[in-house]
């Protein structure tokens, strides 16, 4: 069962990081987050959605500890995420680039970063729990990008901590591999480990997030549970119309491929009409398909709605 | 630390690259200036270029290299995301260098020993150590300036040759002046406490001798702190 508290295990307060340009280089100064401001609840999963260059992985590396915020402040579990003794062992971090020594096997690499976690674990359970048992004596050179991401997540998960960091975890994951991952995140979660990630498969964010925030140009734009961010956004109604399109009793948005689209924010008060209108006339309503647009469609509409101004 | 250490061995042994470069040179090194050694000159002068020619290759320029790899491959990325100190992560890293030079410097002074014994063992062990110290401090500076493996291949030269054209220059019949400029340059201190260590006589020059190396490791570990980088630049 997951559960979710007003306790606060992140809290980033108008935080901006600029990268400094290096010597001699020609470019200037690059800021990749700006006056970001994020609170994640004990027990939540976050993810944090953007198009690329949007700022997400310096985020989450500021959250991490891995950069020092050029302004802002950051708190994560009520200390400071740079704090080796008190909070760095209460969190795990799966980076987006993986930082294996491709010399050393699966079980050496996943008991080197369990030996400095400050965290106790057994290494074959962990490894068993992510599904590389059979890989643990396979050196890392020799492993796919997706055995590599699984050695990463081990990693991130090994002694359950209280607050887990995953970088575009699924990334070069198959689709069986993603489901195992997502039933270990499940898993933790039901023990009350709180998970903040990044992703760009909207349907995973849909599926497993409590909220989701999206970022555009090092900026948080949108935030909220999929339901919020949905909300407002258009269902489209598409069927074969029986006859003439403007005998059809809701206004039509257009024809596409020979079937009437309809683009609504009143879906249910719109379906049932039509099926009132084809049930009193007799009309079959072939290929009749109601599709409510997702997170999708509020990501492509904010990459357009800021490339735009 | 010793997580780290033992990985690094793994690494060491596994990377047939790396193990030429941190074990079958600094050997080769050893045995050359054993093999075309003065046999009428005392043991001292052979072990002082040995030291220095072996640790600048085996401690200065195998761990300048290996740190440079592992922030390029972001290894050190995600040992600092952990819960040790940074201290201990590069203690971690250069540490089995460093025991896999001494023991190299151990078999080929121990050669060089059945051909006569070294007069103050004690002091031989402490300039070694020193020497050792020195050289580590440098290649933490030096990793500062190198953004790559390959890189470290030039970047570790200037200290690499420098170091080892004065410790042939120290124990060289016949230039015995300039001696302060000698002691000043890396290595050359090393050189002149290990071949006094080993032929024996006076210690009144101690300080001057330890004083030089012990400010090449300072220098280095401040050039670290002001330079190393723990991920390459974006």
């Amino acid at each position: 069962m997951r559960e979710t508290t007003h306790e606060t295990v992140i809290e980033a307060q108008d935080v901006s990081f600029t990268y400094q340009p290096k010597r001699g280089a020609t470019k200037g100064a690059y800021t990749a987050v700006r006056g970001l401001g994020l609170t994640v609840r004990r027990g939540e999963l976050y993810a944090l959605l953007g198009t690329n260059g949007a700022g997400k992985t310096t985020t989450l590396e500021v959250l991490e500890g891995h950069r020092v915020p050029t302004s802002g402040r950051v708190s994560v579990l009520n200390g400071d995420p740079c704090d080796r003794r008190r909070v760095r062992p209460r969190m795990g971090i799966m980076l987006q680039d993986s930082g294996l020594a491709a010399e050393l096997t699966v079980r050496e690499s996943v008991a080197l970063a369990g030996a400095v976690s400050g965290r106790h674990d057994e290494v074959d359970a962990v490894l068993d729990r992510v599904g590389l048992t059979a890989k643990k004596r396979t050196r890392v050179a020799q492993l796919s990008g997706g055995e590599k991401r699984r050695v990463d997540f081990a990693m991130a998960v090994w002694g359950t901590p209280e607050l887990v960091f995953l970088d575009e975890p699924t990334t070069g994951l198959d689709p069986a591999s993603r489901g195992a991952l997502w039933a270990v995140v499940d898993d933790l979660r039901a023990s009350g480990t709180t998970f903040l990630l990044t992703t760009h498969y909207l349907e995973e964010a849909e599926k497993h997030a409590d909220r989701v925030g999206l970022m555009h140009a090092g900026a948080l734009h949108r935030e909220g549970t999929v339901a919020d961010l949905t909300a407002n956004s258009v269902t489209t109604i598409r069927f074969v119309p029986p006859g003439a399109v403007d005998d059809i009793p809701v206004p039509v948005s257009g024809t596409e491929n020979g079937l009437a689209v309809i683009r609504t924010r009143t879906a249910q008060r719109d379906v049932t009409t039509l099926m009132a209108w084809a049930g009193a006339h007799g009309h079959e309503l072939a290929r009749f398909s109601v599709h409510e647009s997702g997170l999708d469609e509020v990501f492509r509409a904010l990459g357009s709605e800021r490339t735009t101004v | 630390m010793n997580a780290i250490a033992l990985a690094e061995f793994r690494i060491l042994a596994r990377n047939r690259l790396v193990a030429g470069c941190a074990i079958l040179f600094p050997c080769a090194i050893g045995a050359a200036f054993f093999l075309t050694r003065d046999t009428h000159a005392g043991g001292g002068s052979v072990a002082g270029v040995q030291v220095v020619a072996m640790a600048a290759m085996g401690t200065y320029v195998t761990a300048t290299t290996t740190l440079a790899t592992r922030r390029q491959t972001l290894y050190l990325k995600r040992m600092r995301g952990a819960a040790i100190r940074d201290r201990t992560i590069i203690a971690g890293l250069v540490t089995p260098l460093i025991a896999v030079n001494l023991a190299q410097i151990a078999i080929v002074l121990g050669i060089l020993a059945s051909t006569g014994t070294p007069a103050n063992p004690a002091l031989l062990i402490a300039a070694i150590a020193i020497a050792e110290a020195m050289f580590t401090g440098l290649a933490l500076g030096t990793a500062g300036f190198t953004a790559s493996p390959e890189q470290a291949q030039y970047t570790t030269m200037p200290i690499f040759f420098t170091a080892t054209a004065t410790a042939i220059w120290v124990q060289a019949p016949g230039v015995d002046d300039l001696t302060v400029l000698k002691r000043a340059l890396p290595g050359g201190a090393s050189t002149e406490l290990i071949m006094a260590a080993w032929n024996g006589g006076g210690l009144s020059n101690l300080p001057l001798l330890l004083t030089p190396s012990l400010m090449w490791a300072a220098l280095g570990v401040l050039a670290a702190r002001a330079f190393f980088r723990w991920e390459p630049r974006r």
